[in-house]
């Protein structure tokens, strides 16, 4: 008796856990398909007798939910590819490349940059952009992101570059392939798997970035979902059902690819976890 | 060997494209945010005014500034002092039980996975005083509505606590991924001893995976230091300015208020305290938790 009572005690404390977890999500969700105030207030922990989608209808369209969801998408798609694109020429060059001393010093300096803490940059970023006359256009995230991302994606590619076999070079050249063919040819596929983890990580910080996109696009209709979120809650401030739709927009997405991908995040995101 | 491997040209032509944006949005703001900390510029006007230390000595006297030090300084002790215990009691559950480890695993990782701007409206609306989640289950207990985020006495409380929710799962995963590498004849073999859970998780475990916790550390004291979108999302830094950060006092000046040279001089006084607490922690703390080996 006193054995089985040890082996549940764990999972008291984590069931516990969860539910802390999980309960917050579960009130918006019941929320958002409640008719008003009155009604959340009322009944508050559970569904309500009658379903009302309204809320989805009204965030989506009228809100323009929709639009900062695509316009987020896009920025987030572009710059996560480029960045690996860069990223990967900078890594071949510096793992593959007969160039080891500069390499080196390349590859260090780069290094440094998962150091800085990015927030203190914030401001002569925001000069250059408009330097740049960008500002206010989707460039202005695109460009800072792609190099917001240089520093992981070089450390994580070539660190598998370097993991692949020297005879890779010499199979090339048998091939007759110069250094552009055997990067495309050779290189690129067989690093595709790293190349996903680094999409993923790359991806998810784009999305969910916050402060550059609150403050370098004043267009409201070029605004990313997290920014867009937060004016909606600005202006909804009284409608809670309302609210919580435009919650479950943003959330639901990442949950479906945490749903698909959770081992590849898991292991991305920790691995990204030594920026901080 | 490949000659097109040993090409200058084609080197700097592969390294090039990323080593500018690096160089454009990594060097290139360092100095320049050292350069205006030193003027009063407006971050708009021509005429670019050099004031010596004037800024630097102005910040020093602003008690505003130093509510928002003492505030990044909560961020830290919060989670030093109440995430850490909590990260490691769960994680050291979370590798003991048998079952359901996948679940745990995933569940308590997924908050931070999500936008801090929508975990913070999310929190926002369970902070809500009249209908949110948090004082609808203490009214059930008879306790009257707390005004979490509009109160100053319990603001700053209400933002570490939704910042906790958020990060615990991520480092417990990590910590987690240390404790599940440890070798399991180490544990075996005591259990044979006759030692209880409860003394291998202390006295085998615990000692094991002290690297790793003093990463976690470090990762929080990180964290802490650059915290600012939850504050702007929850309170904006009010009730008066009780929660203000560095980051969120910096970005007041410089962008609502014009003070571009003032907000430098912030982001400069954000980098030197951050270098000056990982050097302490790494000289007093860290250098004592050396790699273990087994």
């Amino acid at each position: 008796m006193a054995h089985t009572w040890k082996k549940g005690l764990p999972h008291f404390f984590l069931l516990l856990y969860l539910v802390v977890i999980l309960f917050p999500f579960l009130f918006v969700l019941f929320s958002s398909v409640k008719p008003d105030n009155n009604a959340i207030a009322l009944n508050p922990f559970g569904i309500p007798h009658k379903l009302v989608f309204q809320n989805y209808v009204e965030a989506w369209v009228n809100a323009k939910i929709s639009t900062y969801f695509f316009n987020s998408l896009y920025i987030s798609i572009l710059s996560s590819v480029v960045s690996i694109l860069l990223g990967a020429m900078f890594a071949f060059a510096v793992t593959r490349m007969r160039y080891g001393r500069v390499a080196a010093a390349l590859f260090g300096l780069v290094l440094v940059g998962m150091l800085i803490p990015n927030n203190a940059l914030m401001l002569p970023i925001y000069t250059l952009v408009r330097k740049l006359h960008i500002l206010d256009t989707h460039w202005a995230l695109i460009i800072p992101y792609v190099a917001n991302a240089i520093p992981f994606t070089i450390i994580i590619l070539a660190a598998f570059m370097r993991s692949l076999p020297s005879e890779i070079e010499e199979a090339a050249v048998m091939d007759g392939l110069r250094s552009g063919g055997i990067f495309a040819r050779m290189i690129v596929p067989l690093t595709v798997p790293a190349m996903v983890t680094v999409f993923i990580v790359n991806f998810l910080g784009n999305w969910n970035e916050f402060l550059l996109a609150n403050y370098f696009l004043s267009n409201d209709d070029l605004r990313t979902l997290p920014v867009g979120m937060v004016q909606f809650r600005d202006q909804y401030q009284m409608n809670y059902a309302q609210m919580s739709a435009g919650i479950v927009f943003s959330v639901v997405p990442v949950i479906v690819i945490y749903a698909i991908l959770q081992e590849k995040i898991i292991e991305g995101v920790t691995a990204g976890s030594v920026k901080g | 060997m490949n000659k097109a491997l040993r090409s200058p040209t084609i080197f700097l032509l592969f390294i090039l494209p990323a080593l500018i944006l690096f160089v454009m949005f990594f060097i290139y703001p360092i100095f320049s945010s050292i350069y205006y900390s030193f003027t009063s510029w407006n971050g708009v006007s021509t005429h670019v005014k050099g004031i010596g230390l004037d800024n630097y000595t102005k910040a020093l006297e602003q008690k505003r500034f130093w509510v928002s030090v003492q505030n990044n300084g909560w961020f830290i002790v919060f989670s030093v002092f109440i995430q850490v215990p909590l990260i490691v009691l769960f994680s050291l559950l979370i590798a003991h039980v048998k079952k359901l480890k996948g679940l745990y695993k995933t569940t308590v990782f997924l908050p931070s996975i999500m936008s801090t701007a929508v975990i913070g409206i999310l929190w926002g609306f369970i902070y809500e005083p009249d209908i949110g989640l948090l004082n609808q289950i203490l009214g059930t207990f008879g306790i009257q509505p707390i005004y979490w985020l509009s109160d100053e006495r319990f603001a700053m409380l209400s933002i570490l606590i939704t910042n906790a929710w958020q990060w615990t799962g991520f480092y417990i995963v990590m910590v987690l991924a240390a404790i599940l590498s440890i070798p399991g004849e180490l544990d075996e073999a005591a259990a044979i001893d006759g030692a209880t859970a409860f003394q291998r998780a202390t006295q085998i475990t615990l000692p094991l995976i002290r690297p790793i916790i003093s990463v976690v550390i470090m990762l929080s004291i990180a964290g802490a230091m650059k915290a600012a979108d939850i504050v702007l999302v929850m309170t904006k830094g009010g009730p008066a300015g009780s929660t203000e950060v560095m980051a969120t006092y910096m970005i007041k000046y410089a962008i609502t208020n014009f003070k571009y040279g003032y907000g430098n001089t912030i982001a400069v006084l954000i980098f030197i305290f951050t270098v000056i607490i990982t050097v302490l922690y790494q000289l007093l703390i860290a250098r004592r938790n050396e790699r273990i080996e087994y």
